[in-house]
């Protein structure tokens, strides 16, 4: 065999089969696609278990936020305007997402790096939103009641994905201006690309059970 | 103008923006058949539901969505 597959998917190329490179190339790339659509799986079983016991603990109190005799006051609702706010900015860097790796399929490295810059910032500029949100909510703290320890559980949780989103979408950008992918083999952008579209539809789930329900 | 109306203005804006584009990205993807291509395509249209649920956020229709 004239050809070796590399860490991240590349295929060190001796330039004698290139066919067979091809072929050894998307083997390769489909089962490792399979293999991350299936990590997503998990993390989509992961946010359901904590998602579906939220809403039991929702539905075993009267009052949603609780109120007394279950705390001392009544807790408020959360900053709706705010979060809306703060969701478009998330969505947002899923859209700038999907062009920046469209715009890395089309070979326009210029709109690309534009992309993934406003790709991140948008993503760190979310995480500072929640940061804010968190400084600021009156709903009594991670371990004050059981409304306080579902929202900054779940939302903790999916802020954590997002931290990790933004240092894989780091670490993808720093790959390509190291020219670790080529126009034909993307393999970890299609990844990053999909990672961060998932984070993304998690936060439309939490944004409605928080703050719309 | 309170600060809870800017940002839903903002947010009215942004959703209505983001939700053009995520439809143009969608529509772009919508003849590929790959599995990633079809992942894509489900994230793609429940981000752009997110944006419906913005707009209704920022309409308060909803039933708490126009509680600050």
């Amino acid at each position: 065999m004239a050809a070796s597959i590399t860490a991240h998917g590349g295929v060190h190329d001796d330039g004698h089969d290139h066919g067979h490179d091809e072929i050894i190339y998307q083997e390769t790339r489909d089962m490792r696609l399979m293999g991350f659509v299936l990590f997503l799986g998990t993390d989509v079983v992961l946010f359901s278990s904590y998602i579906f016991a939220y809403i039991y603990l929702r539905n075993s109190i009267p009052m949603w936020p609780p109120g007394p005799p279950v705390v001392p006051a009544q807790l408020p609702r959360l900053d709706t305007a705010f979060a809306a706010f703060n969701s478009v900015v998330l969505f947002g860097s899923g859209v700038t997402m999907h062009y920046a790796l469209e715009h890395w399929k089309h070979a326009n490295r210029g709109r690309f790096n534009l992309f993934m810059a406003l790709t991140i910032i948008l993503g760190l500029g979310f995480l500072g939103g929640q940061a804010y949100e968190y400084a600021h909510a009156q709903i009594g703290g991670w371990n004050g009641n059981t409304f306080g320890a579902s929202f900054f559980t779940l939302t903790g949780m999916h802020g954590i994905h997002v931290f990790i989103g933004v240092c894989f979408l780091i670490a993808l950008w720093i790959q390509t201006r190291a020219g670790v992918y080529t126009q034909q083999r993307f393999f970890g952008l299609t990844a990053g690309t999909l990672y961060w579209h998932f984070v993304d539809v998690i936060w439309v789930v939490l944004f409605f059970l928080f703050y719309l329900w | 103008m309170e600060l809870a109306n800017i940002e839903k203005i903002v947010a009215f804006v942004g959703a209505l923006v983001v939700f053009f584009f995520a439809c143009v990205g969608l529509r772009g993807e919508w003849h590929k058949t790959g599995l990633d291509d079809n992942v894509t395509k489900l994230l793609l249209g429940l981000m752009a539901f997110g944006c419906v649920l913005v707009v209704l956020a920022c309409f308060g229709v909803l039933p708490h969505g126009g509680a600050a």
